[in-house]
């Protein structure tokens, strides 16, 4: 008898241990949402790198469990596996990883060649700012307006790293919602793309830029990093690493520290940020009507951004003559969503012009951007952090 | 109404742009600067270097 009342113990001691006994109504809901990611990773393919790690994170930081217990498994239990794995976000070490690898990826002739074009970079940053504005008007407290406003620079990493510094209780919702924006960006520019463009404009023509010389393509991040140092300190953790990953590409010395760091550093970096910031999301932090809020100025603040490159292509052709003016369509890859923003230029100008490749013109802004973002990260920490 | 805060936010977004538009701007005038002084130039086979190889077409030829 004794046998069995002990027997019957220990099963509702290990009952109350597993995670259908914890489960509550959030934890299901989040799973969910860890699914949708998932799904619409593998099934329209967007941004699979990002949302099946973030996703999969999701599910694995969701699993209900007795937190009395002391397991050291939570992630946000001091010295788990998960908790040091997420210190790289928290930190803010991961982000100018990243960085570096995107460095070492991107190329920036078309920038080189056709330098107004930076200028459309820095008009999409209007996204951030606006952002920041509606946040604040929406009560959010200036530290926490700022670490949003950022969403709108549609750049992952950069708003991983500010709203580490200025708003780390925000760090999921944040980072989810620019992550999310950032993979919708196909569903959710185009529409404002025709909105603001005439069909006479969507099928200008724009030169084809000059060839960079490769002693321009290695001074430009030695140059360019200098300015970041002494005009925007503190976006020097973000751009410092990018414009070193973008020289060790350019030197042609550096091949397989490129190769490293445009390979397997970045997937590595990108798997645990992913994973990391979808374990983050538990949904005792993240189900509350703040992140709702998050969601809904992150899709505003891409709005704002496609919108104001857009328009601003079309302010700078009121200056330029015939021959040197912009298509419009590429005033929406000012936000910095590379390549997925340029991609859309190219298949929106391509639908009204099949012979009109507008790719390469759309890379320029789109890097501009990553630089802008940057910038504006960088501004923003200056005054709030 | 305008309150204090919205005043600042109002400050820093107008401060931020423009700080983002000088940058970009010192950007432009870097790269005009890299053009100028480092103009792309075609790259030349040199003359000295070039060797003729003699293909099995033109022994037949002979």
């Amino acid at each position: 008898m004794n046998t069995l009342i002990s027997l019957t113990d220990n099963l509702r001691t290990f009952w109350s241990y597993t995670g259908f006994y914890n489960a509550e109504p959030g934890h299901l809901v989040m799973i969910l949402i860890g699914l949708v990611f998932i799904y619409l990773a593998i099934t329209k393919e967007y941004e699979p790198l990002l949302l099946i790690p973030i996703g999969f994170g999701i599910l694995v930081g969701n699993i209900p469990f007795n937190e009395a217990a002391n397991l050291q498994v939570g992630i946000y239990e001091e010295g788990s596996v998960l908790n040091i794995l997420y210190q790289g976000v928290v930190q803010g070490w991961y982000p100018p990883l990243i960085f570096l690898g995107i460095g070492a990826m991107t190329d920036f002739s078309a920038l080189i060649a056709n330098p107004k074009l930076i200028l459309i970079g820095a008009a999409a940053q209007f996204g951030i700012f606006g952002a920041y504005i509606i946040a604040l008007q929406l009560g959010f407290a200036p530290n926490e307006a700022g670490a949003i406003g950022i969403i709108g620079g549609a750049d992952g990493p950069t708003a991983i790293f500010t709203t580490s510094k200025l708003a780390p209780h925000l760090l999921g919702a944040v980072a989810i919602s620019a992550y999310s924006y950032m993979a919708l960006v196909p569903v959710i520019q185009p529409p404002f793309m025709r909105l603001l463009t005439t069909q006479k404009e969507r099928v200008i023509k724009m030169k084809t830029p000059r060839v960079v010389s490769q002693t321009e393509k290695i001074l430009f991040p030695i140059m360019g990093m200098l300015l970041t140092t002494f005009l925007v300190p503190s976006g020097l953790p973000l751009l410092g690493m990018l414009f070193f990953g973008n020289l060790l590409k350019e030197s042609g010395v550096t091949r397989r520290l490129a190769e490293t760091a445009r390979g397997p550093l970045i997937d590595t970096i990108t798997i645990l940020l992913g994973f990391t910031v979808g374990a983050s999301t538990q949904a005792t932090t993240f189900l509350r009507v703040e992140s709702v809020k998050v969601f809904a100025i992150g899709a505003l603040s891409f709005v704002i951004a496609t919108c104001t490159g857009i328009l601003f292509v079309k302010f700078l052709n009121l200056f330029l003559s015939n021959e040197k003016k912009i298509n419009p369509l590429i005033g929406n890859s000012g936000v910095s969503a590379v390549p997925d923003s340029a991609r859309i230029s190219q298949t929106i100008g391509l639908e009204y012009d099949p012979a009109n490749y507008l790719l390469m013109h759309a890379m320029g802004p789109n890097v501009a951007g990553v630089i802008g973002s940057a910038v504006a990260a960088g501004i923003l920490l200056g005054f709030l952090y | 109404m305008m309150t204090p805060i919205f005043e600042k936010a109002l400050l820093i977004a107008a401060i931020g742009m423009t700080g983002i538009f000088l940058f970009m701007a010192v950007f432009y005038l870097l790269i005009l600067l890299l053009d100028r002084l480092m103009p792309y130039r075609e790259e030349k086979p040199d003359e000295e270097n070039i060797v003729e190889f003699e293909t099995e077409e033109d022994e037949e030829e002979k």
